[in-house]
């Protein structure tokens, strides 16, 4: 195969021109990807620009609304998903498709369970030779069929994901951030798996954070930017640096209102701090006015990071300081009483009460200032509630309305309002302006220039990077648990940060 | 986002619509009122209506509230039976055993706290869901009663020894109002300004609707789960100590009686608030409307058989009527 030419081998995938609104929403706007049979082929991009949805148009799962879709050559009206693994399209997931009680026979052979000739029964011994000829095979390793999936690693939960594509001999498969959870040594088992399948002229789409595998791994990668493909380059042309520039859009409007604080005392210290598997070795200093920026990707440990800080996971070693004083917190009552505010992720899961009103979650953490004798001292909270309603211009039609009826940047102001109240001095902001539209996402970042300029220590973890250089002053990335790069916010770019996360080989030369 | 629209400028229809959901609980009880003083001539009678507040509203009442207590933090107590025959069986011992009744009244309390306590561990402690956990206690409970008077034997306290205190308790009147009733009354009114104005109450309600965000708001929402359920069969005792002193015997399990009209009652008054929150006067209204559709049927002269039937027709209309005034509003 290898010594045909291009023309003659074809394209596995075509989809050409693809256009689809969410809500009226643009999540592609006009977005082609075509990959040619026997070949890795990388798929890149930041969140949101609309790899995601671009693989669910494949998978069948959602149709487009402009656009063509070819496979093999082939145009598809209405693709679904049982159309889709018909045609030999399979797609790796990761911990997706498996359920956890199941055990790896069932799993493997779900909905396709082969029967004893003429009769309703399965069988077993066949299922049990199949399975075992794929996984000696390709993974060298022994199975049980009849192990619980649930007691398998992460690494094995993937093996059987790809054990049940192959055994439908596939065509085409669509590996999604396959590496996220996988240590180095199981990463590479999967990049030999991958150079085997393509040899033997399996088509590979490969979706990944990590440019140094799209580098080492791809024949050909596609970039995607807003819902566009901005470049299609073969690997020999191009490197992880110039990808990284290529995913990270050009126009950074002014909206990061910086101000300019002079930092003053350290508020709060890490030395060393680990936990195992999570983190090693996390040394930092946060100052009275400063905001620090902290990035990285899915399993990078700066969300374990974040979470150690509050009190909801622990250390295994190191040190943590606030104001000079010892300060590893056992639970989260025990940071807030260290005066750490946390605004988590999941705004509507964790970190606001959405049927409760925006009064009760304000004072929620600061119930105690409005209790007299253990009762509720009502016009000291309503007092509490419109003054920071005002000072955070918080849209609402009340003091009394259920926090579920405002948008969402509007709830996330909440969600920082109870710190406000709380007296909080050092804030912990993990992604604080997802799903906030942007102009309360603007407000947001003025609020956190306030907040530094009365002499708090903000830490904000985000995977937006445009938007950390623009609000923080220094920025700390991590790579696989490790602090691998620290950046002056005001000399640095999107692209170098990014390619420091991802571990692109290039920047680590310039920085290590 | 009409929600928030609708907030901001109600119209016309939509704040009367307002004022049934808000009232949808005085409504039911009025219908259901009217219909009873129609359909039977001595419903509306003020004997027949003391009979209601002493047989069908009391005990139920108080027991209702400490199932409330549970509820508000997003829990339940199945063994709200078991805090009342432990503090009966405490109760009615000590003072068979010849202690006064104010220790042995205090000792009851005891029993049923622990009880609670038990629970407390289980639910805060453990980690077993509220359901499982009472539902073990349960179990337990029943148990313990069987083997404590060899094989569910009541205690009968002897007709001349039967303290005056220990009468007075079950069967005597102030001012013309029943002991009993009045000790409701107090614990109705300590139980709705514990819920509302305590800040015991506020974090109880925010554990019930939305547990984690408490945690991440740096309070200790498992310490607080445990002192509901404690509550819980504190209260619940008190209905035992009143139960016994009426009867003037224990009689092992009888508390399971009050299990699921309290769990009705409870919700019943939980889903037609506004807010749908657990609170103590829907559940009172909730408990005062199961009393007098039960206490009517009767007087109707329906077969005794068909009251159940009542009871959950009654149910389904609540559940209905807070469909309709739900979705519109």
């Amino acid at each position: 195969m290898s010594a045909a030419s291009p023309d003659e081998i074809g394209d596995a995938i075509h989809l050409d021109g693809i256009v689809k609104r969410f809500d009226g929403a643009l999540a592609l706007s006009r977005a082609s990807l075509r990959v040619r049979r026997g070949t890795v082929h990388g798929l890149v991009g930041q969140n949101g620009a609309g790899k995601s949805t671009l693989i669910k148009l494949l998978a069948g799962l959602h149709q487009p609304d402009e656009g063509r879709i070819e496979i093999d050559g082939q145009a598809y009206d209405k693709l679904t998903p049982h159309r889709v693994e018909e045609l030999g399209i399979h797609f790796i997931h990761q911990d997706r498709l498996l359920v956890p009680t199941f055990t790896v026979g069932e799993a493997l052979f779900l909905g396709r369970e082969p029967r004893i000739a003429g009769t309703p029964f399965l069988d077993r011994r066949l299922m049990h030779r199949r399975s075992s000829e794929i996984l000696d095979d390709y993974f060298g390793v022994k199975l049980p069929n009849s192990a619980l999936i649930s007691e398998l690693s992460t690494a094995e939960k993937q093996i059987v994901q790809i054990t049940r594509a192959l055994l439908d001999q596939p065509k085409v498969l669509v590996f999604d951030e396959p590496t996220a959870a996988l240590v180095r040594r199981e990463a590479d088992i999967l990049f030999r798996l991958i150079r085997r399948l393509r040899d033997d002229g399996v088509t590979i789409i490969y979706i990944s954070h990590y440019l140094n595998e799209i580098e080492e791994l791809c024949d050909t990668v596609t970039v995607l930017r807003n819902g566009e493909d901005v470049a299609t380059l073969p690997l020999g042309e191009t490197s992880a640096a110039a990808i990284a520039r290529l995913m990270v859009a050009r126009d950074i409007a002014d909206l990061y209102p910086k101000r300019s604080v002079t930092p003053g005392k350290d508020i709060l210290t890490l030395d060393r701090l680990s936990a195992h598997g999570k983190y090693q070795d996390i040394s930092l200093t946060l100052r009275r006015g400063e905001v620090l920026g902290l990035t990285g990707l899915l399993g990078s440990g700066a969300k374990e990071l974040i979470r150690t800080l509050f009190g909801l996971e622990t250390a295994t070693s190191g040190q943590i300081t606030i104001g000079g004083k010892p300060a590893r917190s056992a639970s989260p009552a025990q940071a807030v009483d260290r005066h750490l505010a946390l605004v988590p992720e999941d705004r509507r899961g964790n970190g606001v009460a959405l049927d409760l009103s925006v009064t009760e979650n304000i004072t929620l953490s600061s119930l105690k200032r409005f209790t007299r004798l253990g009762f509720l001292d009502f016009s000291g909270e309503r007092r509490e509630a419109d003054d920071l309603i005002r000072r955070l211009e918080i849209k609402t039609s009340g003091r009394n309305a259920l926090v579920r009826t405002l948008s969402g940047g509007n709830q996330q102001k909440v969600a920082i309002a109870k710190w406000l109240s709380r007296h909080s001095e050092i804030y912990l902001l993990d992604e604080p302006t997802v799903g906030v539209d942007i102009g309360s996402k603007v407000e947001i970042y003025n609020l956190i220039g306030d907040l530094a300029a009365r002499g708090a220590g903000i830490i904000v973890l985000s995977s937006d990077l445009a938007e950390l250089i623009g609000i923080t002053d220094r920025i700390l990335v991590l790579f696989r648990g490790s602090v691998i790069s620290e950046f002056v916010s005001s000399q640095t770019s999107p692209d170098d940060v990014l390619a420091a996360s991802t571990g692109s080989s290039e920047v680590l030369r310039h920085v290590g | 986002m009409t929600l928030q629209t609708s907030a901001i400028e109600p119209s016309v229809p939509r704040a009367l619509i307002g004022v049934v959901v808000d009232n949808a609980l005085v409504l039911a009880l009025v219908t259901v009122f009217a219909i009873f003083s129609f359909a039977t001539p001595t419903f509306l009678t003020i004997a027949n209506l003391q009979s209601i507040l002493v047989n069908n509203f009391t005990l139920l009442a108080i027991a209702a509230i400490a199932m409330t207590f549970a509820v508000s933090v997003g829990g339940i107590d199945l063994s709200v039976g078991t805090a009342i025959d432990f503090a009966s069986f405490a109760f009615v011992s000590l003072v068979l055993a010849g202690q006064p009744v104010a220790v042995a009244a205090l000792a009851g309390l005891g029993a049923g706290a622990a009880v609670g306590a038990f629970n407390a561990v289980l639910i805060s402690g453990i980690g077993i869901s509220p359901f499982l956990a009472t539902l073990g206690t349960l179990f337990i409970g029943r148990s313990i009663q069987q083997l404590l008077t060899n094989g569910g034997n009541p205690v009968y306290l002897p007709p001349s020894g039967v303290p005056e205190a220990f009468r007075f308790l079950g069967r005597g009147a102030i001012g013309g109002i029943p002991v009993p009733l009045i000790i409701a009354a107090i614990i109705i009114v300590g139980a709705t300004v514990v819920l509302t104005r305590a800040r015991f109450g506020r974090v109880a309600l925010a554990i019930g609707i939305q547990p984690s965000v408490v945690r991440y708001s740096g309070i200790a929402a498992r310490a607080h789960v445990a002192v509901a359920f404690i509550l819980a069969g504190l209260i619940a005792a008190v209905a035992g100590l009143i139960l016994s002193a009426t009867v003037t015997v224990y009689i092992p399990s009888s508390g399971s009686a009050f299990l699921l009209n309290a769990i009705g009652a409870t919700f019943i008054g939980t889903t037609l608030s506004r807010l749908g929150r657990p609170n103590i006067p829907g559940t009172v209204l909730g408990v005062l409307l199961l009393g007098i559709v039960a206490n009517g049927l009767l007087l109707t002269g329906l077969n005794f058989y068909w009251q159940q039937v009542g009871t959950g027709l009654l149910i389904f209309a609540v559940l209905a009527l807070s469909f309709i005034t739900r979705r519109k509003a």
